[in-house]
């Protein structure tokens, strides 16, 4: 089991404070993500994207969301067996919650860093797997939480704040 | 959020005539138009005169508004600005150069067109490209139907739209400098109308973004002038004088063809063209999900400007012709480098274009987040048929106006008639 924490400097101490009290979200919106499914890959990122728009996200923050969402909802696609994603809307931030089926990852802090990857050739020929992902959504978000088993299921946790 | 900007609309609602049927609601691309009390309501700020509605309208009930071919009487001297689709609306019998000349016997004092200055405008983007090495990709204006789509739905995104004027907007304001200098014709006696396929490209002359207005002087549709063209086509083939035509860029007109002319292997472009493809696009843009392109040319119409709805041939056929044209008639090559001087001193430049804010549930994001808690619970209640048989276009679109206070849970003709059908049983069963 590993366990990966970072924040964004100045963010810790209201992240650690969201992890210790685990308010209710305003908004909830989950999806199911499948497994290998690139036509409807992107869908579940694009709709929070969609909801934080409407309520009036700052562009340049929306797009920091998208780009870190989309990441990570494609490394459930690609190279989990697919799963769940939470977005938990509060006034203040958003957290993304990606929960997979596994296979789990061996060592995150290598994922970290770019142009490490473990893709197979169906999926690099689909243009994923170049060992971008991780350490582009980390790039985006203000917290970034690995949880993951090897062997099992990875929780992949991002918080924006809106300002 | 409301702001209390005049929009024009070249989109024209003729209310008494509307039925209902609901083909347009379903059709708009920004969620403009609702059926309330049986007719047709427009959402003045939403609106993006994409002319999609009125394609699908079948009543009159939603018809494109354009200036009169009547109004250039008011100027001494006229200048008709000729779209590059103008060229595809004549059959092969008619050759290209017997469709401009016929536009001088209607009355033009001197017939532009929009190829001409293709050539340099393409030389305007490589510029603009290469001045502006941080944006990628540079989103064409050309299309202004798509430029509004952006400030309503993707505000994000303005920053990557080309802030020059449109090709016939540069080639107008151009001339008519030139007429001024070279002709000494006063400003007041110039008329400068363009020729347009579209109704988009008549609001943009009457109310332009981002850029000075009275550069042209009205926005006459093809439609229109092929009506009166044909008249006087006997006169036009027979007309002797000496014209020059500009056939390479006609290609212009299909998005596809203009991306492959500005392709010199240096800078990659992508075409697309159709409102559902193009938002598709934008999306992918905005979550930064494409490959890494220079240029996207964007058409809101069919296969590009050949698509739009103030023409009189189908679009396939239209671009057929075109590439027939442009196969066989010889290019004139149109030089002045006044143009660029006019480019590099910035004359072509438009202030930046801003957002409307229509995505926005409230200003304040508490207040927002309780309204799409609201329209979310309410959504959750509603059959998901997305019939638009209450007259708003999606069920979540109806769940935002009950929240709004534009409806009320009765629209919903689906739940009302499971209403009645348990009322029914209950009073049987009494």
């Amino acid at each position: 089991m590993a366990e990966y924490w970072f924040y964004r400097e100045g963010y810790e101490e209201q992240a650690r404070e969201h992890f210790k009290t685990l308010p209710d979200p305003a908004i909830k919106l989950e999806f199911s993500i499948g497994e290998r499914d690139f036509v409807n890959a992107g869908n579940a990122s694009s709709q929070i994207k969609m909801a934080l728009k409407r309520l009036g996200v700052d562009s340049a923050i929306l797009r920091r969301i998208a780009i870190a969402a989309y990441e990570a909802e494609i490394n459930e696609t690609a190279h989990a067996r697919g799963g769940d994603i939470t977005g938990n809307i509060y006034p203040e931030y958003v957290l993304i919650r990606f929960y997979d089926k596994g296979p789990g990852i061996d060592d995150i802090e290598q994922s970290m860093i770019p142009g490490f990857s473990t893709a197979d050739d169906q999926v690099r020929e689909m243009g994923f797997g170049a060992g971008l992902g991780l350490p582009n959504i980390k790039k985006n978000v203000d917290v970034l939480h690995i949880d993951s088993v090897t062997g099992g299921r990875t929780l992949v946790e991002i918080i924006v704040y809106f300002s | 959020m409301e702001d209390n900007k005049k929009y024009f609309h070249a989109l024209q609602v003729k209310t008494q005539k509307c039925v209902a049927c609901m083909k347009c609601v379903r059709v708009c691309p920004t969620a403009a138009l609702r059926i309330r009390d049986g007719k047709v309501q427009m959402d003045e700020k939403r609106c993006i005169d994409c002319g999609r509605c009125i394609s699908a309208c079948k009543y009159g009930a939603l018809v494109p508004w354009s200036d009169s071919l009547e109004i250039t009487k008011a100027k001494k001297y006229k200048v008709a600005i000729l779209s590059t689709a103008y060229a595809g609306q004549f059959s092969d019998k008619v050759s290209y150069a017997t469709a401009i000349k016929a536009m001088y016997h209607l009355g033009f004092d001197e017939v532009l067109e929009e190829s001409m200055i293709t050539e340099y405008y393409g030389k305007m983007i490589k510029e603009y490209l290469k001045s502006h090495p941080q944006i990628r990709p540079v989103l064409s204006s050309n299309c202004p139907a798509v430029v509004r789509l952006i400030q309503v739905r993707f505000p994000s995104l303005l920053p990557n739209v080309l802030h020059l004027e449109s090709p016939m907007s540069v080639l107008a304001m151009y001339y008519r400098q030139k007429l001024h200098l070279e002709k000494n014709i006063p400003d007041a006696d110039i008329g400068i109308y363009q020729i347009v396929p579209c109704i988009s490209q008549v609001t943009a002359v009457h109310q332009p973004e981002g850029n000075i207005s009275d550069i042209e002087n009205g926005a006459i549709s093809i439609q229109e002038v092929f009506g009166e063209a044909l008249q006087v086509l006997p006169e036009a083939a027979h007309d002797d004088r000496k014209i020059e035509i500009h056939t390479k860029g006609l290609s212009w007109s299909v998005s596809r063809m203009e991306a492959a002319d500005l392709d010199d292997g240096r800078i990659k472009t992508l075409a697309v063209s159709g409102i559902p493809n193009v938002i598709e696009i934008l999306l992918k843009i905005e979550n930064q999900q494409i490959d890494p392109y220079d240029f996207i040319i964007f058409h809101s119409c069919t296969d590009g400007c050949v698509g739009g709805v103030l023409n009189v041939e189908n679009p396939f056929i239209a671009s057929s012709r075109i590439r027939h044209i442009i196969s066989i008639e010889k290019d004139t090559k149109f030089e002045d480098d006044q143009i660029m001087e006019l480019f590099q001193s910035g004359e072509f430049k438009v202030t930046p274009l801003e957002g409307r804010s229509i995505m926005k549930l409230s200003s304040d994001i508490k207040t927002a987040l309780e309204k799409m808690k609201r329209i979310h619970q309410i959504n959750a209640t509603l059959p998901g048929l997305d019939c638009s048989a209450c007259g708003s276009p999606t069920c979540i679109t109806l769940a935002e106006d009950i929240v709004e206070g534009k409806a009320t849970m009765e629209d919903c003709v689906v739940l009302l008639r499971k209403k009645v059908k348990n009322n029914r049983k209950k009073v049987i069963e009494v």
